[in-house]
């Protein structure tokens, strides 16, 4: 999309959104964390410097933007979420200043779907919808047939009007509950290890994959109470981040300074705080696998059927887990959950690190054998059978209840941004 | 079917005796028969069962001489109990009874007189009925269309309009080809077979016995469905539950397609809670000649060969069992006393279930449970 036609009038704030769309397709910021802290931080500016007459000229101005974010890097699927998050908080505050009159003064902001807001809806469809009859208002649907008959009633005019004048008076409360939401994001880690020490017991084995920052605090929060033993999958060839990766090459040459094995990382990184810590390598997680007690796996994206997407090799040690019914842990923020149902990468990775890092790990930086293609791929997908609990900064959920958890997150009408 | 004892699993029934003399009052007054409504609704090819029987409880509150709320309900109570009794499967059509009441209880009255208010909800009943079948469809074949992948195999059972829907809508854009089943005894999987290839859509007719055999073929299954029950579960066109077995056995992901109006407030257990079963589903033959008044006591082998006798159009495969090498190889039907002992519907698990589309967004069974409870807790 030209960025002639996104309406963001500020200078300021059109040089930033360009700024962290070419960063995210540049993946020089890199990681579902990263990406959604980034991404709230610019929409805060957005709404801080947006002038704005109604609240669809907000809503669409903040979908605009975070269109072009999701469509410069498709991958970071918690980029869409804190959009959608952004405008679900926009949608609440002005519902909150404007009473039960939405933007178009005919229908009530609370009712679930789309669906409802045609005119041939029947407060029966409505009160299927809203699935609870408590909510519904009978008066409703008639009000949206003589609204449909005569454009808009009088009375709905001078609402929608003075609904109107309240608009700019919400920006503060927005601000503030952006603010929240980065509050959020920066605890997320504490969040999820709250409870940390009730999920795992002394002298439990416990198997990890990967560094996930998410896991690491939870297993660092529960060895303060319990000691345990963690197996952590070395991770090959996923050596760094790409964001790493783009620090640790300041050669011009393209030269790779430094490798690092995730598992490596996470295992110096857990030994240092005391746990006993054991690394192996990834191929042989299925033979230990009778000895662990617990898979803790961090995730890249939750979907809404409660599968997702995690770094390579957690569909194995889950597999592995399963095997052996043993229970497998996701530990995740919920700004990782993605209200997508994954529909066209089932059984494909969705994304693809550096082959080089593969080409490496055959010689010492060596050469790539002859003839030979040498892909990355960078996640699984984790079926939500495999999984047992998700656990969450908002507590322990099953894979089965994402779907809710996701309808409560965010408006059904953002799922598409 | 008619004659066999009413076993609906709804809380809502009156016992027996009231529920007649109720009946009969009604008759003696002239008043309104609920069944002939219903069946009226029916004639018209696109009202399924459940708007139907919203629409015949519509016809019941315009007639209704009721002066309040309470008198209301209980009328379409009765009405809806009368209905169940009166149709030889009534699943489905509880399904609509249920919610047309529950909305009818919980709707808030806004006019000080009471016929205004009757009026009201004749209005908005009719404006969901005549609505909301289609609009719910097409909602089910937008939210269904991004799980069918280009060059898909899909298997379904028998004939189910939001299925139809939903193939004809993916043919559009994608390339997809279908497997249908016969769906014996009624064979309805013919006519969805008949619809799909007018569609232009690559179509394999499949007998009820193959579905193993051509799973491995299959990318995923859709089904219809009757009603959806508490669990997540799925009354369906007898044959569902074994494709889904199998279905999950080969690992394909397995979506069920229903409307919001055909979620049933009932937990079955096992095949045998549905309220269309009953003694005479599939009994033991022995038990079938004790019970038969014709042939009291007979063995089972003379009452199978009474059975063919009294039905020669209808040579039965039993034939073979006593004298294989027979040489007149007529075609092998059930005949119609044996297809009566077979039941119309099953129960499918919700652990077979990967997802059900409904117009309400995408549900996992469990998700079910949660919707039937928001409509139906006070």
């Amino acid at each position: 999309m030209p960025a002639s036609t996104i309406e963001v009038k500020d200078k300021a704030s059109q040089r930033a959104v360009d700024v962290v769309v070419a960063k995210l397709r540049r993946r020089q910021i890199f990681g579902s964390h990263e990406t959604a802290l980034e991404t709230v931080l610019l929409l805060r500016q957005v709404v801080a410097a947006a002038k704005f007459n109604t609240i669809d000229q907000l809503l669409d101005m903040v979908r605009r933007v975070g269109r072009r974010l999701v469509e410069a890097q498709p991958r970071e699927q918690s980029v869409g979420n804190i959009v959608r998050k952004v405008l679900k908080l926009i949608r609440d505050e002005y519902a909150a200043v404007a009473g039960p009159i939405s933007q178009s003064g005919t229908s009530t902001p609370q009712l679930p779907t789309g669906l409802s807001r045609q005119p041939w809806a029947s407060s029966v469809a409505n009160f299927v919808l809203l699935g609870h009859p408590r909510h519904q208002g009978s008066s409703l649907s008639l009000a949206e047939r003589s609204g449909n008959s005569t454009p808009v009633s009088v009375e709905g005019q001078l609402l929608a009007d003075e609904s109107n004048r309240k608009v700019s008076s919400i920006k503060p409360a927005l601000i503030d509950a952006i603010q929240e939401v980065i509050d959020e994001l920066e605890t997320v880690y504490e969040s999820v290890a709250r409870n940390a020490r009730d999920h795992i017991h002394s002298d439990d084995i416990v198997l990890t994959i990967g560094k996930s920052r998410t896991v690491e605090s939870f297993l660092k929060a529960a060895a303060r109470d319990r000691k345990f033993i963690v197996i952590v999958a070395e991770t090959a060839p996923s050596y760094v981040f790409f964001s790493d990766f783009f620090r640790c090459t300041p050669d011009p040459l393209g030269k790779i300074v430094t490798f690092r094995y995730l598992g490596r990382e996470m295992a110096s990184s857990l030994s240092s705080a005391g746990i006993s810590t054991v690394l192996v390598p990834d191929s042989c997680l299925y033979a230990l696998m009778s000895r662990v007690n617990k898979v803790i796996i961090g995730a890249h994206a939750v979907m809404a059927n409660g599968g997702m997407f995690a770094i390579a090799g957690s569909l194995v040690a889950a597999s592995a887990a399963r095997a052996h019914s043993t229970p497998v842990i996701v530990c995740t923020g919920q700004f990782k959950l993605t209200p997508l149902w994954n529909l066209h990468y089932q059984y494909a990775s969705v994304d693809v690190g550096d082959p080089e890092r593969v080409l490496s790990s055959v010689g010492d930086g060596g050469d790539a054998p002859e003839g030979v293609d040498i892909i990355n791929p960078w996640f699984d997908y984790v079926k939500p059978e495999l999984v047992d609990v998700l656990i969450t900064n908002y507590g322990d959920h099953p894979p089965a209840y994402v779907y809710r958890l996701v309808k409560e997150t965010y408006d059904d009408e953002d799922i598409e941004i | 079917m008619s004659t066999s004892p009413s076993r609906v699993t709804s809380s809502i029934k009156p016992s027996k005796s009231t529920l007649e003399g109720a009946i009969d009052g009604a008759h003696e007054s002239g008043a309104f028969d609920i069944i002939s409504a219903y069946g009226r609704q029916l004639q018209n090819e696109d009202t399924p069962m459940p708007i139907a029987a919203v629409l015949a409880l519509t016809e019941l509150i315009a007639n209704s001489r009721a002066e309040t709320m309470y008198e209301l309900v209980e009328a379409l109570k009765l009405g809806a109990a009368t209905l169940k009794r009166g149709t030889p499967n009534p699943i489905s059509l509880t399904a609509g009874c249920d919610l047309f009441i529950r909305y009818v209880t919980t709707a808030r009255q806004e006019s000080p007189s009471f016929s205004d208010h009757k009026n009201h909800l004749v209005r908005e009943g009719n404006l969901y009925a005549h609505n909301l079948a289609s609009t719910c469809r097409e909602q089910i074949t937008k939210l269904s269309a991004g799980f069918i992948p280009d060059e898909a195999v899909i298997l379904t059972h028998s004939y189910s309009r939001v299925v139809i829907q939903t193939l004809i809508h993916a043919h559009k854009r994608k390339r997809i080809s279908v497997f249908v089943t016969e769906a014996r005894p009624l064979g309805l999987g013919v006519k969805a077979h008949e619809i799909l290839v007018q569609a232009g859509i690559p179509c394999t007719l499949v007998l009820d016995s193959a579905v193993a055999y051509i799973m491995d073929k299959i990318d995923l299954v859709l089904v219809g469905s009757e009603a959806v029950v508490e669990s997540g579960g799925l009354i369906n066109a007898v044959g569902s539950y074994q494709m889904a077995i199998i279905a999950k056995a080969a690992n394909k992901p397995l979506y069920a397609l229903a409307e919001s109006y055909k979620f049933l407030r009932s937990f079955p257990l096992s095949q045998y809670d549905l309220p269309s079963h009953s003694p005479n589903v599939l009994r033991v033959p022995t038990q079938h000649a004790s019970k038969s008044s014709t042939s009291a006591s007979r063995n089972s082998t003379s009452s199978i060969k009474s059975a063919r006798s009294s039905n020669r159009c209808h040579p039965m495969g039993s034939r073979t069992m006593g004298n294989k090498s027979s040489a007149s190889y007529i075609p092998l039907t059930m005949t119609v006393d044996q297809l009566a002992n077979n039941p119309e519907v099953d129960y499918t698990r919700p652990d077979l279930i990967t997802l059900v589309f409904s117009d309400v967004g995408i549900l996992t069974p469990s998700g079910v449970s949660q919707f039937l409870v928001g409509i139906f807790a006070d």
